[in-house]
């Protein structure tokens, strides 16, 4: 009896510490050994990298960008982001025979999708896997920046050896300036570019989504939004909600909007590199007219400003009205409900970041017409620039190789075409004006278009009209220009505990506030003192030192 | 004759038993487990209805036990991916099969030797099972062994050996034999000229059939809702199982909704190609349905498998 109890007593207290020991101590023992793993690797590869310089040295004299031995062949592995696609075999048999010709390359990709990227990458990252090329950006968990001061990726304009003017001269002759500064960060190797940048739409623009059809039916045009702003809605909300409550007799929300996004487009405030992931808590702001104009704007609590208090008080006004829907200030519920209502074309004014083309497909995909109205020109900031990039690991055997291919990439309209849209006459078709029809063999070949680099390579959509990246795509994101602090990120070491806590605080609150759904005459000063307790303080003092070292060094 | 007529006069006009509860409390009990079996019931009943829901109604209303419209474009949609479908359904057959057969196996070889009190280094092996519980190497090294020292990677033993020892079960399965299984039988068989491996396929394992049964339940569900390991080991689509499609669309879907605000338009755009909620549900009942009808299968030796060791305390 008494052994038995005995027994069951370890029993129970095994399983509790083992619960206990499989949430604590996994994290300590793969963090160690992550730190091992790079260091070897980094270390290996950089003895590789050394003696593979000072051999293609010796040979680029003699031959400058051709100076590439391909003789031995090489088989590079590409690990993509949010692809969708179940069968390459047609595909990647093309591109194969056109790299073994031109590069002695046998390609194999690794399509990760949106749900399994993060989590595969940085396994097979941390894990040293023989992976050459992977895709990196600003926003997901292989971010660039960390992984590049881990060690994990090659620096590509290395003095040393410099794989950018060795193997990819044609590619770095392509790309906009704006996106080659963007690249350039601290990294392991020193301040340098450790990965290529897609051209794509790298400019930031909020704009007011307009469902145009319903604005018509009372009697209003695009003009009456484009000539007043968030503080004139009140109005035309009036009129649409009571018109269309009498006609269907159901609750109608003429605002639709992401609450995050509407308080930037009110207040004309940008996010700030490297400030909280989940709820942003600190702001830069913007000339509205002139993104590039430097106003003097120093780092502020986005939530102790004037501006916020007006903006909080004029969105309770609407809230109280019944011009947003409450679900909309609910974390769980706000975006299932934003896009319901957008599908459902239920709202009238809403808001969008926007995307060159957007209004062809969301019209057709919402049966109305829908207009975005820019509260502000595009702007590049140095998040947006590194939205989509590709990074050679220095597990890779063949860096040189790599850097070949990516050029090859970047340059070549027919390679690029194939890898984004499949075989001409079996993934798509060309219409009369040249433009690309997908068949339903597209839907087994799905890569992600904006995941693989220079997308005005491609030839254009059915609907994005014949010269799209000619005439359109390439000087609307030409012309947008970077913000006045465009190189600063703010680097938050110093005050970690205390972002930690301020986003807490933030999550609680700026929600509720920015759709309404609570009451700013109570609420805010509530949140404002949960802040200063935080140690919001801290942070924005901390943010602006960085901001007025970053101006002393540019 | 006294006696007779004693307990005629209580067992039968009443027909109920001395230790049975009164009829208002059995009634009230009654209740509140037919309440507990509908709460119980009541969310899948919900997966099934918002499968037939049409989109037009969730779009409209959300999700309702009454929706607007039914529709059945949820079952359509999937049965046309086809193949892929499929192929991931068998999978999954294949891979619970298989696997719940082999760890059944294991565990059954594994804790017999525990339980023998003459085996020499039992106390060791205990430990060294049970050491595992307690610490693991942590996911990066553990997938680097298994990947690149193990070859596990896109076959299907990727899937099913990194689950085939569980220590959990070992323990289990050698504390039912303790209590199940009298040492007395094993000299018995010995002592009748039977030889190790024939005592234990012949004779002990054939009165384990209880225990083995729980086990392979487990093991059962386990391999068929694993999603975790054929995530990290898997990317070939033709030996994804059925929970890893599921796991797939839905994490792509909360992907999406996370990084909306960095990605754009970008994800409003990548969101449109995703599946439907009505056949995120479609594909649910089509998970659930198999593994539920093997309960029944199981249910009696697992009964019998609660009820094994009770009278002896």
């Amino acid at each position: 009896m008494r052994k038995k109890k005995l027994l069951s007593l370890a029993l129970v207290a095994v399983m509790a510490s083992s619960m206990l020991a499989a949430c604590g101590g996994n994290d300590s023992s793969s963090t160690t050994t992550t730190t091992d793993n790079t260091s070897t690797t980094t270390d290996s590869t950089s003895t590789t990298d050394t003696t593979d310089a000072s051999d293609a040295s010796s040979d680029d004299t003699a031959a400058a960008s051709t100076g590439l031995d391909i003789s031995e062949p090489v088989t590079l592995k590409w690990y993509l982001h949010g692809s969708n696609v179940t069968d390459d075999s047609a595909v990647m048999e093309k591109v194969n025979e056109y790299l073994g010709e031109k590069l002695n390359v046998t390609l194999q990709p690794i399509w990760g999708t949106w749900g399994d990227f993060d989590e595969g990458a940085t396994l097979a990252i941390n894990g040293g896997d023989d992976i050459d090329i992977y895709f990196t950006c600003s926003w997901s968990a292989d971010e660039y920046n960390q992984y590049a001061k881990k060690g994990a990726w090659v620096r590509l304009d290395d003095p040393d050896n410099n794989l950018i003017q060795q193997y990819g001269s044609d590619v770095w002759a392509v790309l906009p300036d704006v996106v080659k500064e963007g690249a350039v960060i601290e990294g392991s190797d020193g301040v340098g570019v450790y990965a290529i940048p897609g051209f794509k739409d790298f400019g930031t623009q909020n704009t007011w989504d307009v469902n145009v059809t319903l604005l018509k039916k009372y009697g209003y045009t695009v003009d009456d939004i484009k000539n007043t702003d968030y503080y004139g809605f009140g109005d035309i909300m009036a009129t649409v909600k009571a018109g269309e409550e009498a006609e269907t007799g159901e609750t109608f929300y003429p605002l639709n909007v992401e609450g995050a996004v509407l308080e930037r487009m009110v207040t004309n405030s940008i996010i700030v590199n490297g400030d909280s992931g989940t709820t942003n808590v600190l702001s830069y702001y913007i000339d509205p007219t002139d993104v590039s104009k430097n106003i003097g704007s120093k780092i502020e609590n986005k939530f102790g400003t004037e501006e916020y208090k007006k903006f909080v008080e004029k969105t309770r006004e609407y809230y109280n009205a019944g011009y947003i829907d409450p679900a909309l200030g609910n974390a769980n519920s706000a975006n299932d409900t934003l896009v319901a209502a957008q599908n459902a074309a239920k709202y009238l004014i809403g808001t969008q970041s926007y995307a060159l083309g957007y209004e062809v497909q969301t019209s057709a995909a919402r049966g109305i017409e829908v207009q975005y109205v820019p509260c502000t020109p595009p702007y590049v900031d140095k998040t947006a620039t590194q939205g989509a990039m590709m990074a050679i690991s220095t597990a890779s055997k063949n860096p040189e190789r790599a850097m070949a291919f990516l050029n090859l990439l970047n340059t070549d309209p027919y390679l690029m075409t194939l890898l984004e849209y499949g075989v001409e006459g079996v993934h798509y078709n060309l219409n009369d004006d040249g433009l690309v029809v997908f068949t339903d063999e597209r839907d087994n070949y799905s890569p992600w278009r904006n995941g693989m680099g220079n997308i005005t390579l491609l030839p254009p959509q059915e609907g994005e009209g014949v010269d799209f990246f000619v005439d359109t795509f390439i000087p609307y994101y030409t012309s947008a220009k970077g913000i006045p602090a465009f190189g600063y990120a703010f680097d938050s070491t110093n005050v970690e505990t205390e972002m930690a806590a301020l986003a807490n605080v933030a999550g609680q609150y700026a929600l509720a506030l920015s759709t309404g759904t609570v009451d700013p005459e109570t609420a805010l000063p509530e949140f404002l003192s949960a802040l200063e307790t935080a140690g919001i303080q801290t942070v924005v003092d901390e943010a602006n030192a960085q901001l007025d070292a970053y101006f002393a060094a540019n | 004759m006294a006696r007779k007529s004693k307990a005629e006069k209580i067992v039968v006009p009443e027909k109920r038993s001395y230790n049975a509860v009164s009829i208002p409390t059995e009634i009230i009990i009654n209740i509140v487990m037919i309440l507990f079996c509908a709460l119980c019931i009541v969310p899948f009943i919900f997966v099934i209805i918002i499968s037939f829901t049409s989109e037009q109604s969730i779009a409209q209303i959300g999700y309702s036990f009454t929706p607007t419209s039914y529709s059945l474009d949820a079952y359509r949609y999937a049965f046309d991916m086809g193949a892929a479908l499929w192929r991931s359904y068998f999978n999954s057959f294949f891979v619970t099969v298989v696997g719940t057969v082999l760890s059944v196996f294991v565990c059954a070889l594994y804790s017999y030797a525990l339980f023998r009190r003459d085996f020499k280094y039992r106390r060791f092996f205990t430990f060294f099972s049970f050491f595992t519980m307690l610490f693991g190497g942590g996911l990066v090294p553990t997938v680097v062994v298994c990947k690149q020292l193990l070859g596990l990677t896109d076959n299907y033993a990727a899937v099913i050996v990194p689950m085939l020892c569980n220590p959990f079960n070992f323990i289990v399965m050698r504390t039912f034999f303790q209590s199940s299984v009298p040492e007395e039988l094993i000299e018995a068989a010995a002592i009748d000229g039977s030889g190790e491996y024939n005592t234990l396929f012949k004779i002990i394992l054939p009165i384990s059939k209880p225990g083995i049964a729980t086990i392979a339940l487990l093991n059962a569900l386990a391999y068929w809702n694993e999603w975790y390991i054929p995530m990290l080991y898997i990317r070939e689509n033709s030996y994804k199982p059925l929970q890893q499609l599921l796991m797939e669309i839905q994490r792509n879907v909360d992907y999406l909704a996370k990084n909306a605000s960095a990605m754009g338009a970008e994800a409003s755009k990548a969101l449109t190609s995703t599946p439907t909620q009505s056949l995120r549900m479609a594909l649910v009942v089509m998970v659930v349905i198999p593994i539920a009808f093997a309960y029944p299968f199981f249910q009696r030796y697992i009964i019998a498998g609660l009820t094994v060791g009770s009278v002896k305390g």
